[in-house]
C-alpha cells in the first residue's frame, strides 16, 4: 500500500503578506460606522500595533476616543499624529475638534491657524475654521472661511453644505432652502441636501414639502424634477356620469359582451343565426310536417308568436340575476345598478335583430311577402323593448332582496308562454275572456305582431297606447325605486 | 389648514347585517360609528385600524358606493373615485377593449378612454399583447394592464385601498413610484394602509378607526 502522499503545508503568510492597510482598517471603520466607539477604539489600538506608520490608526482612534468623551486620550494621540505625520491635515483638524469639545477655543484657534498655513489646499481645514468661528459667535468670520472653501474647492460638497447650514444656524429657513437646492443640484447624491432641506421645510410649517424632499432622497432627483416639470396632466373624469355617458357605457358593455360571447365558440357569430334557425326548424318539423296541426299557416302563426316571446323570455331570464352577479363590480366602482339589467336587455336585443331577420326571410319564403304594414313593427318592437326593460329591471331589483324569487323565474316564464297565446289563436278564447287575455302585455304584443305579419293589418293603436302608458308608468316606478336603492344594493348583494 | 373643505363627514356609521331572516331576529355588526372629519383639498388622509374596523367600508361610503346607516356625508362638488384594478375585466376580450371598458366603468367618457389607450399600452409595457385576449395573460400582465388603466384616473378625491403589489419586481417598483407620486401631488387622497411606515411617509393626517369615533392621530 503506497504511503499517502502528504501535501506540503501552505506557507504561512509572510510578514509582508499581511492585509493591505486599507483593507485592515475597514475592520475598525465598520465599528465606527456602526457607532460602536468602544469597539472602534480597541480595534484602532490593535491596528496601531501592526501599522504604526499609517496616519489613520492615530487620527481615527482619536475620533473614537473623542466620541467616548476621553478627550485627554484623544488629544495625546493627536499630538503624536501631528508629530509623526506633519503632512496630514487630519491631526490638526481633529485636534481642533477635540479642543473645541473640551471648550478650549484658544487651543482650537491656534491649531487651525497653524493648519491654514500648513495646508491651504485642504477643504476640511477651512470648513473647521468656519465652524469654530460660528462656535465663537462670529458668523461673519465663518462666512468668510466658508466662501473660501466654495471658491477654492468647488468640487467639495462640504462648502456648499456648510453654506446652507450657516443659513439654518441663523434661522433663515428660506435662504437655507435655496442653498440646499444648490447642494442638490451640484451633488445630487448627498443625503443632507434632502434631509436638511426637509428639516427647513418643516420649520417653515410645510410638512408636505418636507415629505416630498424625503421621498426624493429615496427615489432620486429625477423624481423631484419630474414632479416640478408637471407630468402630462392626467385626465379628470366627469364628476358624475350623465345620462348620455351612461347609455354609451351600457351599449359599449353590451357590444363587448356579445363579442366576448362569440369569442367563446369556434363558430363565433354564426351561432346567432344557427341557434334560432335550429329552433325554428324544430317547430317546423314537429308542427308543420309531423303533426299537421292547426291547419294551413299554423307554422307561420307559431313562429310569429314564438320568436318575439323567446326574445322576451331570454332577456328576462338573463336580466333577473344580473344585479346579484354584478356584486363585484358594484363594490368597486360607483355605478347605477340599472346598468346591469340594461346591459342584459341591450345584449339580447343585439342578438335578436338577426333572429328577426331570419323570421322575415322565413315569412317571405313561406309566401307572406312584406307589406307597408311592416313599418308598424317599429313601435311594436320598441314597446316590447320598453316592457322588457320594466320587467327585467324590476326583477333584477327584487331578487337581491328575495333570492328565492330566482327559482320562480323559469316557471313564471313558462306560465306566461301558455298564457300569451303562442300555441293557440285568439278565436279559441271565449268572447268574454278575450279582454282579460289581452290585458296580458305579452299576449297583446304577440297579437299585434300577428296582425301586422300575418293579417297585413295595422296594429290596434288604442291597445298599443294603453300598453305604452303602462310601460311609461312602470318605467317611472322602476327609476324611482332604483334611485332610492342605489346605495343599498352593494351591501345587500354581499350579505 | 386653509385649503377648502371638499368632503365633510358627520357622525358616519355603517353596520352590516350578520344574520337573520324572516324567522330569526336580525343581528348587526357595527363596522364603525360616529366618524366625523373634514377632508381638505390637496391633503392626504390615512385610515388605519385592525381588520374589520371598517376602513374599506368607509372608503366605499366616501366613494358613494355605500350609503351610510348613520350620519351624513356632504360632498362639496368634487368627483370621488375608488382606485380599482381590473374593474370589469373580461378574459375573452383583448387588452384594448378591456382597457377602454375599465376606464369607462371608472367614470371616463368613451372619448377619454380611447385617448388614453396609447398611454396605457406604453405604461403597462404589454406591447403586442394589448391585442390578445386577456385570458392569455399571466397574472402579472393582467395586473399591469389594470394598474395602467387606473393610473390615469384623476378624480377630485382619489381613494386607495391597501398597498398595491403589481406584477414583477421591475414593474412593482415603477408602480409604487407612480403611486407615491400620485399621492404626493396636489391630488386629494384618502388612503387605507396597514404599513405604518407608508402612512408616516405619505399622510398628512391619520384617522384611527379602532378608537371611539375615529380620533385623529397626527
Amino acid at each position: 500500500m503506497a504511503p499517502r502522499q502528504i501535501q506540503p503545508p501552505e506557507p504561512l503568510p509572510a510578514q509582508d503578506d499581511r492585509l493591505a492597510p486599507q483593507d485592515a482598517f475597514q475592520w475598525a471603520r465598520d465599528a465606527m460606522t456602526a457607532r460602536q466607539w468602544d469597539a472602534a477604539a480597541r480595534r484602532w489600538a490593535t491596528l496601531r500595533a501592526v501599522y504604526p506608520n499609517h496616519a489613520p490608526v492615530w487620527i481615527q482612534a482619536a475620533v473614537a476616543y473623542k466620541q467616548l468623551g476621553r478627550h485627554d486620550d484623544a488629544a495625546a494621540l493627536l499630538d503624536e499624529a501631528r508629530r509623526r505625520f506633519p503632512s496630514h491635515a487630519g491631526g490638526w483638524v481633529q485636534g481642533a475638534n477635540v479642543a473645541l469639545a473640551r471648550g478650549d477655543h484658544g487651543e482650537a484657534a491656534r491649531l487651525l491657524a497653524e493648519a491654514r498655513c500648513r495646508f491651504p489646499d485642504d477643504p476640511p481645514v477651512w470648513l473647521r475654521s468656519a465652524g469654530l468661528a460660528l462656535a465663537d459667535g462670529d458668523p461673519d468670520a465663518a462666512l468668510v472661511f466658508n466662501r473660501h472653501v466654495r471658491e477654492a474647492f468647488p468640487d467639495d460638497p462640504g462648502g456648499l453644505a456648510q453654506y446652507a447650514e450657516l443659513a439654518m444656524e441663523a434661522g433663515d429657513w428660506e435662504e437655507a432652502l435655496t442653498r440646499w437646492a444648490r447642494v442638490r443640484e451640484r451633488f445630487p447624491n448627498l443625503p443632507a441636501g434632502y434631509r436638511r432641506a426637509a428639516d427647513a421645510e418643516e420649520r417653515l410649517g410645510r410638512p408636505r414639502e418636507a415629505r416630498r424632499l424625503r421621498l426624493a432622497e429615496e427615489h432620486g432627483t429625477d423624481w423631484l424634477a419630474e414632479l416640478d416639470a408637471a407630468a402630462p396632466p392626467p385626465v379628470a373624469p366627469p364628476r358624475r356620469r350623465d345620462g348620455r355617458n351612461f347609455i354609451d357605457l351600457v351599449l359599449t358593455k353590451a357590444r363587448l359582451n356579445l363579442k366576448s360571447e362569440a369569442n367563446r365558440n369556434h363558430l363565433r357569430y354564426l351561432w346567432w343565426v344557427l341557434d334560432p334557425l335550429l329552433y325554428m326548424a324544430v317547430f317546423y318539423v314537429v308542427f308543420g310536417l309531423l303533426l299537421h296541426r292547426g291547419g294551413e299557416g299554423f307554422v307561420a302563426y307559431l313562429l310569429t308568436g314564438l320568436v318575439p316571446f323567446q326574445w322576451f323570455a331570454k332577456t328576462i331570464q338573463h336580466a333577473s340575476n344580473t344585479i346579484v352577479e354584478g356584486r363585484g363590480l358594484m363594490n368597486q366602482v360607483r355605478i347605477s345598478p340599472l346598468f346591469f339589467p340594461l346591459v342584459a336587455v341591450a345584449q339580447n336585443a343585439g342578438k335578436q335583430t338577426l333572429v328577426f331577420l331570419m323570421l322575415a326571410v322565413f315569412l317571405v319564403v313561406y309566401g307572406l311577402p312584406p307589406t307597408p304594414h311592416w313599418l308598424a313593427l317599429a313601435p311594436v318592437v320598441a314597446l316590447q323593448l320598453a316592457f322588457m326593460v320594466v320587467v327585467g329591471c324590476a326583477l333584477a331589483m327584487l331578487i337581491p332582496f328575495v333570492r328565492d324569487l330566482l327559482n320562480l323565474v323559469p316557471t313564471g316564464l313558462q306560465f306566461l308562454l301558455f298564457c300569451s297565446g303562442v300555441f293557440y289563436t285568439l278565436d279559441t278564447i271565449p268572447e268574454r275572456w278575450r279582454d282579460l287575455f289581452l290585458a296580458n302585455p305579452m299576449a297583446n304584443l304577440l297579437h299585434q305582431y300577428r296582425r301586422i305579419l300575418l293579417d297585413h293589418q295595422w296594429p290596434d293603436w288604442s291597445q298599443l297606447g294603453w300598453l305604452a302608458l303602462g310601460c311609461a308608468l312602470g318605467l317611472v316606478a322602476v327609476l324611482l325605486a332604483y334611485r332610492r336603492l342605489e346605495g343599498v344594493f352593494p351591501r345587500v348583494v354581499i350579505e | 389648514m386653509t385649503a377648502p373643505v371638499v368632503i365633510s363627514a358627520r357622525e358616519l356609521g355603517v353596520r352590516y347585517k350578520r344574520r337573520g331572516g324572516i324567522f330569526r331576529p336580525t343581528r348587526y355588526h357595527q363596522a364603525f360609528q360616529d366618524v366625523s372629519f373634514d377632508l381638505h383639498e390637496g391633503e392626504t388622509l390615512a385610515l388605519v385600524g385592525r381588520n374589520g374596523a371598517g376602513k374599506s367600508s368607509l372608503l366605499k361610503v366616501l366613494a358613494g358606493i355605500l350609503r351610510p346607516d348613520q350620519g351624513t356625508l356632504v360632498n362639496h362638488g368634487v368627483s370621488v373615485s375608488l382606485l380599482t384594478l381590473q374593474a370589469g375585466f373580461d378574459g375573452e376580450l383583448p387588452g384594448t377593449d378591456n382597457a377602454v371598458l375599465s376606464a369607462m366603468l371608472l367614470g371616463y367618457t368613451r372619448k377619454q378612454a380611447r385617448a388614453s389607450l396609447e398611454r396605457v399600452a406604453d405604461f403597462s409595457e404589454l406591447g403586442e399583447f394589448m391585442h390578445e385576449p386577456v385570458k392569455t395573460y399571466s397574472a402579472g400582465m393582467r395586473a399591469r394592464l389594470g394598474f395602467a388603466v387606473a393610473m390615469f384616473l384623476s378624480p377630485g378625491v382619489l381613494l386607495i385601498d391597501e398597498a398595491l403589489s403589481v406584477g414583477d419586481r421591475h414593474f412593482r417598483r415603477k408602480a409604487e413610484l407612480e403611486m407615491t407620486r400620485k399621492i404626493h401631488s396636489r391630488q386629494t387622497v384618502v388612503l387605507v394602509s396597514h404599513s405604518e411606515e407608508q402612512v408616516k411617509k405619505l399622510a398628512d393626517r391619520v384617522i384611527d378607526l379602532d378608537r371611539k369615533g375615529g380620533s385623529y392621530v397626527v
